[in-house]
């Protein structure tokens, strides 16, 4: 993560505009590389999404799903805007067939890299990337708590204290392995897709 | 602008450079135009040509030197004049290599109407625009059909046509014929014969010694400069002097007119270079096999039967569309046959037994993956590490090799393909041809038995293209059976044993209605998409009363239902829920069976929430007890209300989908969240990436699937292994992925550029939204049917 020199003030602008600029798309506007390149990740959240592999044998309704590496790296190479983008949008689809469960995710991706991003736009180190992920996991972490709190008993008719008996065997143990894996998988992806996208 | 001295384009000593001046890809070259004129570039992969285009077509900026295009002095000694070239750009149209990137919607006509669009051109004037771009390119009668699905030649024209409704005075195509078969490429280059007939300017970067036939000047440009000017017409006579075509066939204009196959089986020696004669067993024999996309409405392969033998170099021909690829992904054993028997390196790929086909298992495909290689179309996709070396030796460790014996492979394969020298560079810092050869050499490293190429050379300039048949006769020498797939006639002569041709239909067939038609069947089964064909039933449902409805009306009406649907507790509200959700269904025509079947894959959701109702529910009268489980009568009607209220949401979301264009969403959602635009919040491009992002889904799927087939057959798996393998293996598809997606953002931003799209521009609407009558009804509708629900819930 040490391609973009460390003591740059808006780092951003460097992948989404490119050099060469013929000046069209100045400063303050989405260039259309942005736009862009905003819609090749949100599609790629949006695919991936799709994929849903059983990671924890004592919950096997909760799904892992790659698209949060997308959120990640979104954030990380553009932004925290970008990073909202991608997790909101990259979840539209899932409205039209699970709504509650689409908005749910909505949140946890927002709540996990918005504040990744936010970090690592001020320090921006591998150490500053760990720390940003950190962050998001423990919000992420809570968002995923309450929102199953309020969301599972729509699914199934539980009270809130049935599902709460659930955090510390399931809910806990699961959102945590599956932030651990998006961690692990954006820190070793990172740096190959940095020197793609500095080309 | 009324001072047009130096022509339609003008370069005076211009410099460009990616590397901030410590190479020169453009260094100092001088150009000048004239209205009118068509214009052929050429030049060896790497020389600028693309750089120089994007120049002429006012999409980049140079480093130093003075532009000056239709008139306006775009670039100076003082920079880049940010006015002039959004004035210019206004005039020039650019097409570019790769034909899908440049499609920004799902519906042709929309797709032309885009430009306009941004050039606020009024909707009537929109409409003539349209008729008369898909008239010059001959497409009137796709008007509305999706042209993601189109062939390559067709998505060209569209391409062509999105440009001409902009009605461009210089038009700059970039190599956009590279990537089609001869049939496509004599449809795309008979339209720049009418148009240049029609007076457009034409500047045409081309890999093919024929098309520069079609130009008034040719310019050669070789190390940052135009080298050559030689005068069109003759050029030809002129360029098989030069040394990037010396290995190319010296008959100008005729390498590409495919002879007959049968010529060319005629001139196969009848004693080839296989010394053996006498009959062994062969090493792939494929008998009697059939193979069907899912729900496609014809086989791609019916009853083919094929053999090859070791050491054998087969070549395998056939328009697009015959299943060549199909064909050699069934050998490599990445897809499974209906019916027929495959056997491979003596390993039962498919075999039919009785009524049922029986297919390799886990540790048959794992020894298959050892003895046959695949070289994907475009292998050059499939890059992920950090360096070639990297790259290259994925396979040979995943075959279980130690460090020495995989760092002597990979010196092997990278000295075979000539490029050592590259082993430390990272794989995506490289030319397109250098990533071709190293992906190529990651295959060979394997040393497999039989090399399966799809289409290994397309693209790639005469000197890569020399290093690959060079590998292939190498490999024919050292015993290995090689099955290359190719549209080259030529190549095919000279590399193969024999040469074989995939079914029936001739090249010269160019009814775009037959090709669409057979395109249809192969690339929409391969992306797995619901059918947008025009059928009947397709039509029936398009003019439904609830496809007809305003996206602005559909979208919040549908989401308030289908989240009112959660609140159904008891059977009246059920009831009240179900024959809203019919009267919907009914008013859309959408046939049951195609409902049930969106509904298909939630079926084992259904089943895990049932159970887990039931388990929770513990009132009621018990049922059933299993130890210290009981099951009640009350367990099992809540499980029943909460399954169908569910798949009340989901029936509602599939008719949204099905009645919805990605453009109808997209609209609606660009209007609906506009209020926010005073928020300082991008609604306009945010709702313009949505529409991408759907437009792109397909793409990325297809691509995902054949990374992964591609990094399958090189032994990496997810689904086995330690942690770290699997790790491992996972980074080798999500990396090529990510750069899969980067590749097309890059062209997305160019053709999006190309026409006119600017952020906060006042654009006008080719689709009108309007609110009538049925769209007040129907929001009626749905509010009645939700206050019903909600009332009936206070109700005791």
């Amino acid at each position: 993560m040490s391609v973009s020199s460390d003591n740059q003030p808006r780092p951003t602008r460097n992948h989404a505009n490119g050099s060469h600029s013929t000046g069209v798309a100045d400063s303050g506007r989405w260039s259309t590389r942005r736009i862009a390149i905003y819609a090749l990740f949100v599609a790629l959240a949006m695919v991936l999404s799709f994929i849903e592999l059983p990671i924890f044998p004592a919950a096997p309704w909760l799904k892992y799903d790659p698209s949060g590496i997308v959120c990640l790296i979104a954030g990380f190479a553009f932004g925290p805007s970008a990073a909202g983008i991608v997790s909101v949008l990259g979840f539209l689809p899932h409205v039209f067939t699970n709504p509650w469960g689409a908005l749910m995710s909505m949140a946890v991706a927002v709540a996990l890299s918005v504040p990744a991003a936010l970090i690592y736009r001020r320090m921006r180190t591998r150490a500053g990337a760990a720390w940003g992920m950190a962050v998001g996991m423990v919000l992420a972490l809570i968002i995923a708590i309450v929102g199953n709190l309020l969301i599972t008993p729509i699914y199934a008719h539980m009270s809130t204290a049935q599902v709460a008996a659930m955090i510390l065997p399931v809910l806990l143990p699961f959102n945590l392995l599956k932030f651990a894996i998006h961690a692990v998988v954006t820190f070793l992806i990172y740096k190959p897709i940095t020197t793609l996208l500095d080309r | 602008m009324n001072n047009v001295i130096g022509g339609t384009v003008h370069l005076d000593d211009v410099r460009f450079s990616y590397d901030n001046g410590a190479t020169w890809v453009l260094d100092g070259v001088d150009l000048d135009i004239r209205s009118g004129e068509c214009v052929c570039l050429i030049g060896p992969n790497g020389a600028g040509k693309s750089t120089l285009a994007r120049l002429v077509a006012g999409l980049a900026a140079p480093d130093s030197g003075s532009v000056r295009l239709l008139g306006c002095a775009v670039f100076g000694d003082d920079g880049p004049h940010a006015e002039s070239y959004r004035t210019a750009r206004r005039g020039i149209g650019a097409v570019f290599q790769n034909p899908e990137d440049q499609i920004v919607t799902t519906v042709l006509e929309d797709d032309v109407a885009f430009g306009p669009e941004n050039l606020a051109v009024e909707r009537d004037e929109i409409g003539r625009r349209i008729d008369s771009a898909l008239q010059c390119v001959d497409l009137t009668d796709l008007r509305m059909a999706d042209p993601t699905r189109f062939s390559g030649g067709q998505q060209q024209r569209a391409a062509i046509a999105g440009m001409l409704a902009m009605h461009p005075r210089l038009l700059v195509l970039d190599e956009p014929t590279a990537m089609l078969d001869a049939a496509s490429r004599a449809e795309v280059m008979a339209v720049l014969d009418t148009l240049h007939a029609s007076g457009t300017t034409i500047v045409h970067v081309t890999h093919r010694t024929e098309e520069t036939l079609h130009a008034d000047r040719v310019l050669q440009l070789e190390d940052g400069r135009i080298a050559d000017v030689s005068p069109g017409k003759s050029a030809a006579a002129i360029r098989p002097s030069h040394r990037m075509t010396e290995q190319q066939s010296p008959a100008p204009g005729a390498t590409e007119h495919s002879p007959s196959m049968s010529k060319a089986k005629e001139q196969t020696p009848p004693a080839p270079k296989m010394a053996l004669q006498e009959p062994t067993t062969p090493l792939v024999s494929l008998d009697h096999v059939t193979f069907a996309y899912p729900d496609a409405v014809s086989p791609v392969l019916a009853d083919v039967s094929l053999h090859i033998n070791a050491g054998e170099t087969v070549a395998l021909m056939g328009a697009n569309g015959s299943g060549k690829s199909t064909l050699a992904k069934l050998v490599c054993a990445l897809g499974k046959p209906s019916s027929g028997d495959i056997t491979v390196a003596g390993i039962a790929v498919a075999r039919r037994d009785g009524r049922h086909m029986r297919y390799a298992n886990r540790r048959q495909l794992k020894a298959l993956r050892g003895a046959v290689g695949y070289v994907m179309q475009h292998p050059e996709r499939q890059l992920f590490a950090q360096t070639v070396a990297e790259d290259v030796a994925y396979g040979p460790r995943n075959q279980g090799l130690g460090d020495k014996q995989a760092t002597e492979r990979v010196g092997q394969a990278l000295r075979l393909l000539h490029i050592e020298h590259l082993a430390e560079r990272s794989p995506f810092a490289l030319s397109v041809g250098q990533q071709r050869l190293a992906a190529i050499a990651g295959v060979i490293a394997c040393r497999p038995r039989l090399l399966v190429m799809d289409e290994p050379t397309a693209g790639l300039d005469a000197r890569a293209r020399a290093y690959v048949r060079e590998l292939i006769d190498s490999l024919h020498d050292s015993g290995v059976a090689v099955l290359l797939i190719t549209h080259d006639s030529d190549e095919a002569r000279q590399l193969a044993d024999r040469v074989i041709e995939l079914g029936g239909e001739s090249e010269q067939d160019k009814s775009s209605h037959r090709r669409l038609k057979q395109d249809n069947t192969s690339r929409h089964s391969e992306q797995d998409q619901p059918s947008r064909c025009h059928s009947e039933r397709a039509k029936r449902v398009e003019e439904s009363p609830i496809a007809r409805l305003d996206p602005r009306v559909k979208l919040p009406a549908l989401l308030a239902l289908m989240l009112c649907a959660f609140a159904i507790g008891n059977a009246t509200q059920l009831a009240v829920g179900a024959l809203a959700v019919l009267a919907i269904v009914i008013a859309s025509r959408i046939k049951p069976g195609r409902l049930l079947r969106s509904i298909h894959g939630f079926l084992v959701l259904f089943v895990l929430m049932g159970l887990l109702n039931v388990f929770f529910v513990r009132t009621g009268t018990a049922l059933f007890t299993f130890g210290s489980f009981s099951v009640t009568d009350e367990g099992l009607a809540t499980a029943g209300l909460y399954i169908c209220r569910f798949a009340m949401v989901i029936i509602l979301g599939a008719v949204f989908l099905e009645t919805t264009t990605p453009t109808a969403i997209t609209d609606a959602l660009a209007s609906l969240l506009s209020p926010l635009r005073r928020l300082g919040l991008h609604t306009q491009e945010t709702a313009l990436v949505l529409s991408l992002a759907l437009r792109f889904i397909p793409t990325l799927v297809g691509e995902v699937r054949s990374i992964f087939d591609a990094q399958s057959a090189r032994g990496g798996s997810i689904e086995t292994g330690s942690a770290f393998q699997r790790i491992r293996a996972m980074g080798a598809i999500i990396v090529p992925v990510f750069a899969g997606a980067l590749r097309h953002a890059d062209n997305l931003s160019l053709a999006l550029d190309a026409r006119c799209y600017e952020q906060g521009l006042t654009r006008t609407h080719w689709h009108l939204l309007r609110l009538g009558f049925n769209d007040c009804l129907f929001a009626l509708f749905t509010l009645a049917a939700i206050a019903a629900i909600l009332l009936l819930g206070l109700l005791p």
